[in-house]
């Protein structure tokens, strides 16, 4: 019976070759450091969870985003194990990813052939800090207002084009619902979106070149 | 790179997966334990740590020290460090812009600036050298940003210049040299590691930044410790919050249960009509929102002062909140309040009562709206232990130790103190309200008792009897 339904399906979908391709690879004898890929993938997937459920009851207004996440964390149950998980994977993700980063420059892994690996590497990174950046001032309390505040003014030191960069971030000059809006909106839009089309073409390299292997001293 | 070093990479790889493992389950397994032992961590964290509650965000408030996310706090470090440098201080984009641009594009470009089709790590000493500075330098900003501020102009120009030399100028020759030596002895990076200079140099350099961060580290242990307000996250804790904020102020005009409708004994608004906050009228017709704006704004043209600090009062956004909620959890009917805690834990049968524990509160929710400065209360101010036992016009008579003479026990049990000339110089405390029995009995037993500080002082103090078993 199973079998039966498991062959039409695979007559359709390719189950076996995709088991073939995608599961049953050979790969370098593994280590540890290579398992911190897939732990910021696992953390990517955590964290888009998490804030599928908090966007639930989260407001991006400056009158309602603090009370809101009050809410969250005394009326709603579990909310704060899901708030919890959200705010502590965030800082364990741009952890890890940095560190991941940092495995494939010791093992030099970013070379022949992997280089445009890197490229989306660091895309990834980047964007995680931004997810990081973005989603810090939403709580709109004391402490996220004034890191955005002291941020975006950062950022709008640039020479020449920092007026804009500043007004671009802010929406006007100074920090304002427009402001949470649109760190909302990156936050929960614009970057997971990059983040998802970069992770795809990253898994997508990993899976076509293999997994690097840790170099010997004669390489 | 040549089509041959391409081919021998590819030859290398296929005999490592040769002698490799399977995809599935070899290091899927790995995968699946490393990702478990991170949901184990993060629900630990959420559940034991959380996450600390913050007031809300106050545009007023400008005096608050921002604080990025701490993955951002070695850029903070360095942007701060980076204006103690002479001169080019003054260009601010070289290093908000230009150096994080500059950091952002090597890395993003390495492997078209590392061809060398080398991967162990004794042919990358260069890269590796460079990279560890960089990852230490960044890691030592970040302990450098975390530590408590220095207390006087003195220690912060030390820990300053320590901070600079160890985060910014050591870091900063390491890489120099690291480059330097690359450009003009590229061999020195080739030999053989037991006669390896950059390496030594590298170590070298790092002990020293570590050495400046541990002397930094050291002298800030000894700094006082920050004040940690604490934010009241419970609903409870929030409506006591703004019952606290509320007796301070608001209660001199509105009285403590919100029903003055002419306000009486108040410097420049003697006779003035008001509206009973605590009304229908009031709570029904006006939201939130509105109450917030009353507030912080108050009402001029009707004597009402503001109080929130965009408008010069004391209070900030979060405060003003909390005096809401204690309104309408108080007041309004169609609002069910919680169970509210004792001001104070009830007395025992002996037990002598604390500053801390006991008084503090009291004197907090009774006394302070009109004994601190800036009020008319003879300059007796109450906002502390010290504050209570030695300030105000009658000192030495106000609070004597073990004597029921004392002013304050007098005028709180609704006795005024009268001169010799028959004037009253002290009226009846507090001037609108009664002091219940036990509040009343509290500042007795204080007193008699010498007037205890800590909970510990008060508990050698207590003559409690003696637990005697039941029969």
């Amino acid at each position: 019976m199973w079998k039966k339904i498991f062959d039409w399906l695979d007559e359709r979908l390719g189950l076996n070759d995709l088991y073939n391709t995608l599961l049953d690879r050979p790969e370098p004898r593994g280590n540890w450091w290579n398992t911190l890929g897939s732990a910021s993938l696992f953390l990517f997937v955590l964290q888009g969870l998490t804030g599928i459920f908090l966007t639930i009851y989260y407001t991006p207004s400056p009158d309602h985003a603090y009370d809101s996440i009050q809410y969250i964390m005394e009326g709603v149950a579990f909310g704060w194990l899901i708030r919890g998980i959200h705010h502590w994977g965030a800082s364990l993700m741009v952890l890890v990813v940095f560190i991941h980063m940092l495995r494939v420059f010791v093992t030099a892994s970013y070379k022949y052939p992997r280089e445009l690996t890197w490229f989306i590497g660091i895309g990834l990174l980047l964007a995680t800090i931004g997810m990081g950046f973005t989603g810090y001032l939403l709580p709109w309390n004391q402490r996220s207002y004034w890191a955005t505040t002291v941020g975006t003014q950062i950022a709008g030191t640039a020479p020449l084009i920092g007026e804009f960069i500043l007004k671009a971030l802010r929406g006007g000059p100074d920090l304002s619902a427009l402001t949470l809006q649109r760190f909302f909106s990156a936050h929960i839009w614009i970057i997971p979106a990059i983040l998802m089309a970069l992770i795809g073409i990253h898994l997508y390299l990993i899976i076509k070149h293999g997994e690097s292997h840790f170099p010997k001293k004669d390489e | 790179m040549n089509e041959e070093i391409k081919q021998k990479i590819k030859e290398r790889y296929e005999q490592e997966l040769n002698k490799g493992e399977r995809f599935w389950p070899d290091s899927i397994f790995k995968d699946v334990i490393v990702s478990l032992g991170i949901f184990i961590v993060l629900v630990l964290l959420a559940t034991f740590i959380g996450v600390a509650n913050e007031p809300k965000a106050d545009p007023s408030d400008t005096s608050y020290l921002p604080r990025p996310e701490w993955y951002f706090l070695f850029l903070f470090k360095f942007l701060a460090l980076y204006g103690q440098i002479p001169v080019i201080d003054k260009i601010e984009w070289l290093a908000t812009v230009l150096v994080p641009s500059l950091g952002i594009a090597l890395l993003t470009f390495l492997p078209l600036l590392d061809k060398s089709p080398y991967r162990h790590y004794s042919r990358r000493i260069f890269a590796l050298t460079v990279m560890g500075t960089i990852v230490l330098d960044m890691v030592l900003l970040t302990i450098m940003a975390s530590l408590p501020v220095p207390p006087d102009a003195d220690e912060l120009a030390v820990s300053t210049t320590l901070q600079t030399i160890g985060g910014l100028w050591i870091p900063a020759a390491l890489l120099t040299i690291l480059v330097v030596i690359y450009a003009f002895k590229r061999s020195l990076y080739w030999e053989s590691t037991r006669r390896n200079v950059p390496l030594w140099v590298t170590v070298a350099g790092a002990a020293m930044m570590v050495a400046m961060t541990a002397a930094v580290s050291i002298r800030a242990a000894a700094y006082p410790k920050p004040e940690e307000a604490e934010v009241p996250s419970t609903l409870v804790d929030q409506i006591v919050a703004g019952q606290d904020l509320y007796s301070v102020q608001c209660v001199e005009c509105h009285g403590d249960d919100g029903s003055v409708a002419v306000i009486e004994g108040v410097e420049g608004l003697e006779g003035e009509k008001i509206t009973p906050i605590n009304s229908r009228d009031v709570l029904y017709t006006i939201t939130d929102g509105a109450m917030y704006e009353v507030i912080a704004y108050g009402r001029p043209n009707a004597g009402m002062p503001p109080f929130g600090k965009t408008y010069g009062g004391e209070l900030s956004r979060s405060e003003i909140d909390y005096i809401i909620l204690f309104m309408r959890y108080t007041w309004d009917d169609r609002f069910e309040a919680p169970v509210i805690p004792e001001l104070f834990p009830p007395l025992a049968e002996g037990e002598v009562p604390s500053y801390d524990v006991h008084i503090a509160p009291i004197v907090k929710r009774y006394c302070v709206s009109c004994h601190r400065a800036g009020k008319e209360n003879n300059d007796y101010l109450m906002t502390s232990y010290e504050e209570i036992l030695t300030t105000g016009e009658n000192v030495e008579k106000n609070i004597i130790a073990g004597d029921m003479n004392s002013y304050l026990l007098q005028v709180i049990q609704g006795h005024e103190i009268v001169n010799e000339k028959g004037e009253v110089i002290i009226g009846v405390m507090p001037p609108k309200t009664k002091l219940k029995a036990n509040v009343v009995d509290a500042f007795i037993r204080w007193i008699m008792n010498g007037m205890p500080k800590t909970a510990e002082d008060a508990a050698a103090l207590s003559v409690m009897p003696e637990a005697t078993p039941a029969p």
